[in-house]
């Protein structure tokens, strides 16, 4: 995505969650944010949870953006995901739903009707 | 005067004389002729006998030592026998006979290898194209891995590209075979990745264990990365087959004088002296391979990674047994081919196993952090991805809840949000230990009640307003200042990141 990895890449996708695509969990979306729970890794972590981990060590990151961190395809990371949820290593909020956001239309005309006043 | 009786006499006498000389001359010259043809009957038979011997070291030269030859290339095992009669081997028939064999061995080994050379490029040529094509399809595969995520559609997805690969790996091994080019040029690599994507290209890929004890960063240079991959691909691929399905096959990454190691050891039976001979020899690469001796079908594993070993200066060495009871592979690769990649501004992929060294690993990220100071290579400014280098940009990018964009080909590249810690403080903030909404709303609590003290009594710095804070919210210290840096860089984000 930067461009700074040119070539294909040497280690394929599936070998991240050993061939398996189905999450363990539905639930999870691009845009749930993962967080770490902070308890220390046991030590027969597979690599790639154990690499989503480190990456949520410090805060939260949505599914997306650790699938880029990552450089993995985003249906692995959600399988990796769902399996450090059922181990409560990490854990998992909705996405904020579309309803819940700023609408900018809306905003915009607040904006609008207070600069019509204090012009008033 | 002589008497005409007496003359007849003498003369009757002489004539008797003579008959008898004669007829005894005649007699003897019977007897020498006799003996003669005796001699000539004798000597013929001895020639028919001659005859009869050379006729038969023909047909006994036609009947077993020619094909008993030419079995001989390609079966060394097989004895080439001497001629019929042992005192011939000495005479010089025996000699003509032994420079005929001499010229039949030389003629039909070139021819051999001429063959041989013409097949190989039959299948150079056709592999080549296969291989270009799994190619094109390994890259709509991993398009669509990106592009879907349905868990069914990528079930399938990730069984094609494994199908894929394994295809994969047996052209490019019998193009490697017959003396192609390995067919991809990569980019320096890290060794581990390299060793993990041998890894994906079998289908017992589960039963591999990869212990990486090298240095973080440790690389493979641009054209060493897929011989090696390669190689191991191979040592494990015949690890897998040679041992039973419910045991692990153990692979690890050490670094040796002037080079790393790649060890591979099975749990299997092991090999024989013979096979481990045959092994070695094809390992080592010291001689051409022909592919008529491969077997049928052709065993093309340990011939491919002659070549490799070959071309590119890598030593491989099969020769002893494991302590698991199996074989045990060394790939031993020199420091000529090894690089070093910054392992923060280019992490091993996320699959790939960590390093168990910790210590050189930070002096590593010391050294980057030195190279991202200096700003002297493009690269090693930009921000990082990496999910190693985190610890170092923590110190930097404390002011804020994000780490500042910094420019990376001109475009701002978002970075995820730490926690800041109390950012003068060198003891570690203890984390909070889960973040649920109601901790969330207590913060928040906290931070108005917090707030509202520090506006109450104006005269105190605000800096001690955080002390005011009830007892209810337990890591309010903590998180007053992250949440109040949030209230104004959500609006950036559209409030997805927390």
């Amino acid at each position: 995505m930067t461009g700074r990895r040119g070539g294909r890449p040497l280690v394929p996708a599936y070998l991240s969650t050993g061939g398996v695509a189905r999450p363990s969990r539905p639930h999870l979306e691009r845009l749930s944010v993962l967080t770490g729970a902070g308890t220390p890794a046991p030590a027969d972590l597979p690599a790639a949870q154990l690499a989503l981990l480190d990456a949520l060590d410090k805060g939260s990151l949505t599914v997306v953006e650790a699938a880029a961190l990552l450089r993995l395809p985003v249906s692995a990371v959600r399988v990796l995901a769902a399996e450090l949820i059922d181990r409560d290593l990490v854990l998992a909020r909705a996405p904020i739903p579309p309803a819940g956001r700023f609408a900018p239309d809306l905003l915009k005309r607040v904006a609008d009707g207070l600069r019509a006043l204090k012009h008033n | 005067m002589i008497q005409i009786p007496d003359l007849a006499t003498g003369g009757l006498a002489v004539g008797m004389l003579s008959a008898l000389a004669l007829g005894g001359g005649l007699l003897r010259a019977q007897r020498q002729q006799a003996k003669q043809r005796a001699e000539i009957a004798a000597l013929r038979r001895q020639l028919d006998g001659a005859l009869q011997a050379f006729t038969a070291e023909v047909e006994h030269l036609a009947a077993r030592r020619v094909p008993a030859a030419a079995r001989q290339l390609t079966h060394p095992h097989v004895a080439v026998p001497g001629p019929l009669h042992p005192q011939t081997a000495r005479a010089p028939l025996g000699l003509a006979l032994e420079h005929v064999l001499a010229g039949l061995h030389t003629e039909l080994a070139a021819q051999r290898t001429r063959i041989d050379a013409a097949a190989q490029a039959g299948m150079r040529g056709a592999t080549r194209e296969i291989q270009a094509g799994l190619y094109r399809l390994q890259d709509a595969l991993r398009g669509l891995q990106q592009k879907y995520d349905d868990p069914e559609l990528t079930q399938t997805l990730f069984q094609l590209d494994h199908e894929n690969e394994q295809s994969l790996r047996r052209a490019q091994v019998a193009a490697v075979v017959c003396g192609a080019w390995v067919g991809l040029a990569r980019e320096e690599s890290h060794l581990v990745d390299a060793v993990t994507g041998g890894q994906a290209r079998l289908a017992g890929y589960h039963r591999v264990r990869v212990h990486n004890h090298l240095a973080a960063g440790t690389a493979l240079v641009s054209h060493a990365v897929e011989p090696v991959a390669i190689i191991v691909a191979e040592l494990l691929d015949n690890a897998l087959r040679h041992s039973a399905p419910d045991t692990d096959v153990v692979v690890n990454l050490e670094h040796v004088h002037h080079g790393a190691c790649v060890t591979v050891d099975d749990a299997g039976l092991g090999m024989t002296q013979d096979e481990r001979a045959r092994a070695q020899r094809l390992v080592a690469g010291s001689e051409p391979i022909l592919l008529t001796e491969l077997g049928d079908p052709p065993r093309m594993g340990l011939a491919a990674i002659g070549q490799l070993t070959r071309q590119f200066d890598l030593s491989v060495d099969v020769s002893s047994p494991s302590p698991y009871g199996g074989v045990r592979a060394v790939l031993r690769v020199d420091s000529r081919l090894l690089s070093r990649i910054d392992p923060d501004e280019r992490p091993p992929a996320a699959s790939a196993p960590r390093s168990t060294r910790t210590a050189s690993r930070d002096e590593a990220s010391l050294d980057s952090r030195v190279a991202a100071s200096d700003g002297s290579r493009g690269e090693a400014s930009s921000p990082s991805h990496g999910y190693g280098a985190e610890h170092d940009d923590d110190a930097s990018g404390a002011a804020s809840g994000h780490h500042a964009p910094r420019d990376a080909g001109g475009l701002p590249q978002r970075r995820r949000r730490a926690k800041v810690a109390g950012a003068a403080s060198d003891v570690p903030a203890p984390r909070p230990a889960v973040r649920r909404p109601e901790q969330a709303a207590a913060a928040l609590g906290a931070l108005q009640a917090g707030t509202a003290a520090a506006r109450s009594a104006a005269d105190e710095p605000t800096g001690d307003a955080s002390t005011a804070v009830p007892e209810t919210a337990g890591a309010a210290p903590q998180r007053i200042e992250p949440a109040a840096n949030d209230t104004d860089q959500t609006d950036h984000e559209g409030g997805t990141a927390r």
